[in-house]
C-alpha cells in the first residue's frame, strides 16, 4: 500500500487545494504591504482581501470584523489573551483561572504569569475531561481578573461547557478566553451566545495554512500587546501582515461556513465505523474521555491494553497509517501525556494510549485496512509484551 | 525515524515469547514502565535457546530480537562482555535513544548473572 492514510488531524491538516489557490498570487504578483493602502493601489487590492478574510472569520465565529486580529497562530493568539489581560489589568486582581488539561501554550503562559506574581487556580476536571462551573464558581474571588478555558481538548476531544462559563464570568466582570483551536471550523461558535472575551483559532487545524492564526478580542475589551513594532493590527499585534497566510486562513473560514455540517458529519461517520470495528475486533480497548457523542465528532482516543503506543505508531506508520498518541519513549523519561493523567488514566496505560483524529480528506472505504492492521500489529505486539497474559 | 535494521527488527522480531523451562529469567524495569524480561536456556556454559519479551519502544524491541540471535549457541562468559560498543557495530546508537537500548541490554546481562 503506497498510499498515505493520515488520521492525525487532531495535529494538523493537509492545506485544502483551494486555499492554496486563493492564496497562490498574493506571493509575487500581488505581494504588496497592505500598510500603504492609501498611496497604492496594488496595497489596497491586498488590503481589500485581507479584509475579506477578517469579515470571513468574524462570520464564522459571529463577531465583527474589527474585533478579529492576526496572529500566527493558535500559540500566539493563547500568550496574546493571557498575557495580554494578566498584564493590563493586574491593577484589578492577580488571580487566573484555568483547568490542567489546557495545551501547552496556556499552560506554560501561565506559568510564565506565576512567575510575575499572578496566582493560578486551576480547576479540576472530571474522568471524562469535564469541568464543572459550579467548581468555577466557587474558584473565583474578588482577586480573579480572567478565566481560560478551552473549549474542546486537543487529545481526547472533550467539549467544555463554554456557554455556562462565560456566564458566570460576563456576571462577575470577570474576562474570559477560550482557546477554540480544535472547534473553530469543525463546529459552531457564537461569540456572543458563549460570552467570550477572547478566543484563539489557527488555521492548519481546519486546512488553512500553517503559522496563522487569528484572536477575537471583544469591542472594549484592552488588551496589553507583546509585540512592539509599527502598530499593525490596531497595535495589538505589530508586524506586516503575513498576507498569503490571512488570505489563505480567510479562505478556510468561508469554505468552513460553507461545509461544516456536511464535513463534520461524513468526520462523524468514519469516526464511528472505525471505533465500532475497533471495538468488534480487537479485545480490551477502552475509550479515553467523554462518551463518543459527547466529544468532537473526529477524535478518538483509546487505550489499547498491555502494549506501549510508540511501536504501535512507528508499526502503523511501517504500513502507511499515521496516527498520533505521543511518543512516550521505552525507558526515557519522557513526560506522559498530562491530559490523559489529569482525567485519572493510570501511567501504564497512558503510554498505550492511541488518538486516531479524522479529517475531511479522509476516506471511509480505507476503515477496514486501518482496523485490519492495528488488529495484526497489536496481536504481535501483545505476544512481545511481558505485561500481556493473553487476558 | 529510525535506521533501517531497527525497523527491520522491530517488524520481524526474531525469537519472541517465553521458555517453557528456562534455566535463567532476566528482568529490567523502566521507572515509565517499560519492561524487558529474557529467557535463557542454559547448559554447560552454552545459551542453548533464548527467548524474550519487551514492552517498550522499537529500539528496544529490535535490540531485544538482535540480542537473542547473537546469543544463540554462545557462551555466557563471551556474551555478558556485550555492551553499548557491540550494538553500535549493528546500527548507530542516538543518544536519545541510549535509554531503550539499555532496558533490553540490562535484561540480558541481567538473566546472564544469575548462574
Ligand atoms: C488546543 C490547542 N491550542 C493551541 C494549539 C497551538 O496552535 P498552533 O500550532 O497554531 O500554534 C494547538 C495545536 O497544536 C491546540 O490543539
Amino acid at each position: 500500500m503506497n498510499t498515505i492514510i493520515y488520521l492525525d488531524n487532531a495535529s494538523t491538516t493537509p492545506t485544502d487545494k483551494r486555499v492554496i489557490k486563493k492564496m497562490l498570487p498574493f506571493f509575487s504578483e500581488n505581494f504588496a504591504n497592505p500598510a500603504t493602502k492609501w498611496t497604492s493601489s496594488l496595497s489596497k487590492l491586498v488590503d481589500e482581501e485581507v479584509e475579506q478574510a477578517r469579515l470571513n472569520i468574524a462570520k464564522l465565529l459571529g463577531a465583527d470584523p474589527d474585533e478579529i486580529f492576526f496572529t500566527s497562530g493558535g500559540t500566539e493568539s493563547d500568550n496574546t489573551a493571557l498575557k495580554g489581560i494578566a498584564f493590563k489589568h493586574h491593577d484589578r486582581g492577580n488571580e487566573i483561572i484555568s483547568i490542567p488539561i489546557e495545551h501547552e501554550a496556556v499552560l506554560k503562559s501561565l506559568e510564565t504569569l506565576e512567575g510575575f506574581g499572578f496566582k493560578i487556580k486551576f480547576a479540576r476536571v472530571d474522568s471524562k475531561g469535564f469541568v464543572d462551573p459550579e467548581e468555577i464558581k466557587r474558584l473565583i474571588t474578588k482577586k480573579t481578573i480572567l478565566v481560560s478555558i478551552m473549549h474542546a481538548n486537543n487529545e481526547i476531544g472533550t467539549i467544555e461547557p463554554i456557554e455556562e462559563i462565560g456566564k458566570i464570568c460576563r456576571e462577575r466582570d470577570i474576562y474570559f478566553h477560550t482557546d477554540a483551536v480544535q472547534t473553530v471550523g469543525h463546529i459552531p461558535i457564537n461569540v456572543k451566545s458563549f460570552n467570550v472575551d477572547l478566543l484563539s483559532l489557527s488555521a492548519h487545524k481546519f486546512y488553512g495554512p500553517k503559522g496563522v492564526g487569528a484572536i477575537y478580542v471583544r469591542k472594549g475589551v484592552k488588551v496589553k500587546p507583546f509585540m512592539d513594532g509599527g502598530g499593525q493590527e490596531k497595535g495589538i499585534r505589530s508586524g506586516t501582515l503575513n498576507t498569503t497566510g490571512i488570505i489563505g486562513l480567510g479562505e478556510a473560514a468561508r469554505l468552513a461556513s460553507e461545509e461544516m455540517e456536511q464535513t463534520e458529519s461524513d468526520v462523524k461517520k468514519m469516526r464511528d465505523l472505525l471505533w465500532d470495528k475497533i471495538q468488534k475486533q480487537i479485545p480490551k480497548v477502552y475509550l479515553n474521555g467523554a462518551e463518543i457523542d459527547s466529544r468532537l465528532s473526529n477524535n478518538l482516543n483509546i487505550i489499547i491494553k498491555g502494549i506501549r503506543n510508540e511501536p504501535l505508531l512507528v508499526a502503523l506508520n511501517e504500513r502507511g497509517v499515521i496516527a498520533g498518541g505521543g511518543s512516550a519513549c521505552a525507558a526515557g523519561s519522557k513526560y506522559p501525556s498530562h491530559v490523559l493523567k489529569s482525567i485519572g488514566v493510570k501511567d501504564n496505560d497512558i503510554f498505550g494510549a492511541l488518538r486516531i483524529t479524522i479529517g475531511k480528506f479522509n476516506k471511509i472505504e480505507y476503515v477496514d485496512y486501518v482496523v485490519q492492521s492495528l488488529n495484526e500489529i497489536v496481536n504481535s505486539l501483545r505476544d512481545l509484551s511481558p505485561f500481556w497474559e493473553g487476558e | 525515524m529510525y535506521p533501517k535494521i531497527i525497523i527491520e527488527h522491530f517488524m520481524h522480531p526474531k525469537n519472541v515469547g517465553r521458555l517453557e523451562n528456562p534455566s535463567n529469567i532476566g528482568t529490567y524495569e523502566t521507572l515509565s514502565k517499560a519492561k524487558a524480561v529474557f529467557y535463557f536456556l542454559i547448559e554447560d556454559d552454552i545459551v542453548k535457546d533464548i527467548k524474550y519479551q519487551v514492552a517498550g519502544c522499537p529500539y528496544a524491541i529490535a535490540v531485544g530480537s538482535i540480542l537473542s540471535e547473537y546469543a544463540k549457541g554462545k557462551r555466557i562468559f563471551e556474551l555478558a562482555k556485550i555492551n553499548k560498543k557491540f550494538l553500535e557495530k549493528y546500527f548507530p546508537v542516538d543518544e536519545d535513544k541510549e535509554e531503550c537500548i539499555n532496558l533490553p541490554l540490562r535484561a540480558f546481562l541481567n538473566g546472564l548473572s544469575k548462574i
